[in-house]
């Protein structure tokens, strides 16, 4: 089965997107793109994604980063199974007050210097569908600081990578903007 | 046979009839549709033995006057409505004491990419002796946001109760919608929403094999399933404007016409069951993929009482439940026959893997079927059952799922929903004592890829 696969790939290009240059939802990540990437997040960044009450969709487009087609280890990014070894926290959903603590806890558990990005309609337009539902709190913002946004419902994995490169571009004064 | 399921309701106090019920319905074999809560108490669907419509049977309001708790420990005893303050001392509560039995927490934040869910598993050295769930950190009150609603406003909702299948939840709320109003749906949008139908599972089946592929290590065969995925999804982009075919279905037929034709839709599927074909092929040659699948996470067939288990967790342990079968929608009535829903004799996570794989080829040919055949008849309108309430019965890709709408004067005055995952979730706590070690876990957990989000309602 290796050789197979060795000899398609070397025959014809293996299927890999490329950089993303233009975002494919109707609304960019809200972060600069045209600043220099921090000293701190330069070679590699460890994500930990947190469910703070989704609907499975932002996840399952998470989970596509790590395919093939989009391999975001070529950016230097790896999921953590810890949030002990994460830079950045990957927050969807609602944010239902029973996840807050839990949201708490993660971002307190994280070192230093550490990212929070919203992801997904819920998490950055106050619940999207669920506004105003008992138990939903709706704002990140008030909850942990966010560094930045990546709407969409679902954001595709290509907006989702264009989104956190943003979001380690400058990450000192986005989070300061936050606040 | 049902003893599982009455021990567990008798857990909530006092609620011996509807354990007679349920004994009842099991005894007669004749699966519970749907249960939910309202005014009158609890009040159990069972499918009608005349006609069309389900029958409702009023449990009472007795013992059920804290209708939450109930209906949700119906579903299985996971423990809904959690105080939100508590959820660090509830996961060092022990379930379960002995000599050289530990707690291992685990969740709500876990695995890699994953929903929040609380596991407590007791374990006796590498044994899992014990699991408990515990479910509520996510609850978005679906049926809250749905209800008192414009119609199209809570399409929106039911289409994000799971975000994998929201075609699935589109075609259960507009089944409901249209039953309740009785409105006609044309022969080629009834086609098209077979055909979307079909590809949503396909989608999600494709997803869950990643996910079990990468749950056992074998890197390069997850990597080719997530490919095929991405290409389903690029094409329903292309199809529909949306890559997990939201904002299409709708009551009265589809939102909007679809974009692309379905005219290369044949040789894309045919394309991608030989890959499928392939992969379970070269899967299937490797051992280190099978060893870890085989025996692991074995239901006991004996548990399944009168909540049924139902999509690939039923039909792997033999039970052919499918309500495209059953009871046709859409447009399934005239391409299902000569065909019969996949049934294994294998409740582990192989079985559960094999019924993937065979849905999958299944769904393949149900779409050339739909695409040879003549559009099917526009659906004549169905006399109501009762003025303003409809059912939606949809077979979702995780199986069985159950809409009840009652509408007043184009708003939703009411709703309940049955999820498949809410029926299976109970499972995998079963599934996971069976002497399985620490190290089958996130195989079993993989194998079952129920949704946190439509169990957390």
């Amino acid at each position: 089965m290796f050789y197979k696969r060795w000899l398609i790939h070397y025959l014809q290009r293996p299927a890999v997107t490329s950089f993303p240059r233009g975002a494919d939802g109707a609304a960019p990540a809200h972060a600069p793109q045209d600043v220099a990437p921090d000293k701190l997040f330069r070679q590699s960044l460890a994500l930990r994604q947190l469910d703070g009450g989704s609907c499975n969709g932002c996840e399952a487009e998470i989970q596509l980063l790590g395919s093939p087609v989009y391999d975001l280890s070529r950016f230097g990014f790896t999921l953590s199974p810890s949030p002990r070894h994460a830079d950045l926290l990957l927050v969807t959903g609602v944010v239902t007050e029973a996840l807050v603590p839990v949201i708490h806890a993660t971002y307190e558990a994280m070192p230093e210097p550490r990212l929070v990005v919203a992801v997904g309609a819920c998490a950055t337009e106050d619940g999207g569908v669920f506004r105003g539902m008992p138990g939903a709190v709706g704002r990140l913002d008030g909850v942990v600081p966010v560094a930045a946004r990546i709407p969409g419902c679902p954001p595709t994995p290509n907006d989702l990578l264009a989104g956190l490169l943003a979001a380690v571009g400058r990450p000192a004064a986005l989070a300061a903007e936050a606040r | 046979m049902a003893d599982w399921s009455v021990e567990m309701v008798r857990d909530t106090g006092g609620a011996d009839a509807l354990a007679d019920v349920l004994s009842q319905l099991a005894a007669e074999g004749s699966p519970l549709v749907h249960a939910f809560v309202g005014t009158r108490g609890l009040t159990l669907v069972v499918p009608s033995r005349h006609g069309h419509h389900p029958e409702e049977v009023a449990v009472g309001a007795g013992p059920f006057s804290r209708p939450t708790r109930a209906g949700h420990e119906l579903f299985g005893g996971l423990e809904h409505n959690l105080p939100p303050s508590i959820w660090r001392h509830a996961s060092r509560r022990r379930p379960v004491r002995g000599r050289g039995l530990h707690l291992m927490p685990l969740g709500p934040v876990r695995g890699d990419v994953s929903e929040s869910l609380a596991y407590q598993l007791v374990v006796l050295g590498d044994e899992i002796h014990h699991v408990r769930l515990r479910a509520g950190y996510k609850r978005r009150h679906v049926v809250q946001a749905m209800a008192g609603a414009e119609i199209d406003a809570a399409l929106l909702v039911a289409e994000r109760v799971t975000g994998t299948s929201p075609v699935a939840h589109a075609l259960a709320f507009s089944e409901a919608a249209e039953e309740a109003q009785g409105r006609a749906v044309s022969g080629d949008d009834r086609r098209a929403r077979v055909v979307l139908a079909e590809l949503e599972r396909i989608t999600s089946h494709v997803g869950d094999l990643a996910l079990l592929a990468a749950s056992t290590g074998t890197v390069a065969a997850a990597a080719d399933w997530l490919r095929i995925k991405e290409r389903l999804l690029r094409y329903q982009a292309e199809l529909t404007g949306h890559r997990y075919l939201r904002g299409v279905v709708a009551p009265g037929g589809l939102h909007h016409p679809l974009s692309g034709s379905l005219g290369d839709l044949g040789a894309l599927l045919k394309a991608i069951a030989g890959q499928v074909r392939d992969i379970a092929g070269a899967l299937e040659r490797t051992n280190s993929y099978l060893d870890r699948l085989h025996n692991a996470g074995r239901l006991p067939v004996h548990a399944d009482g009168a909540v049924y288990w139902t999509g690939f967790v039923g039909k792997s342990a033999g039970l052919r439940r499918d309500w495209r079968w059953d009871r046709p929608y859409a447009g399934y009535q005239g391409i299902t026959a000569q065909m019969l829903p996949v049934s294994l004799d294998r409740p582990d996570a192989y079985g559960r893997a094999r019924v993937r794989l065979e849905e999958i080829q299944q769904s393949v040919a149900l779409v050339e079927r739909m695409l040879a055949s003549e559009a099917p008849a526009a659906r004549k309108m169905r006399s109501a059952g009762r003025a303003g309430v409809g059912y939606g019965l949809v077979e979702a890709p995780r199986g069985r799922l159950c809409y009840r709408l009652e509408l007043e004067g184009g708003r939703v005055h009411a709703a309940s929903v049955t999820t498949a995952s809410q029926l299976n979730w109970p499972a995998v706590p079963l599934a996971l004592e069976q002497h399985n070690i620490l190290q089958d876990f996130p195989i079993i957990d993989a194998s079952f890829s129920l949704a946190v989000a439509a169990l957390d309602l």
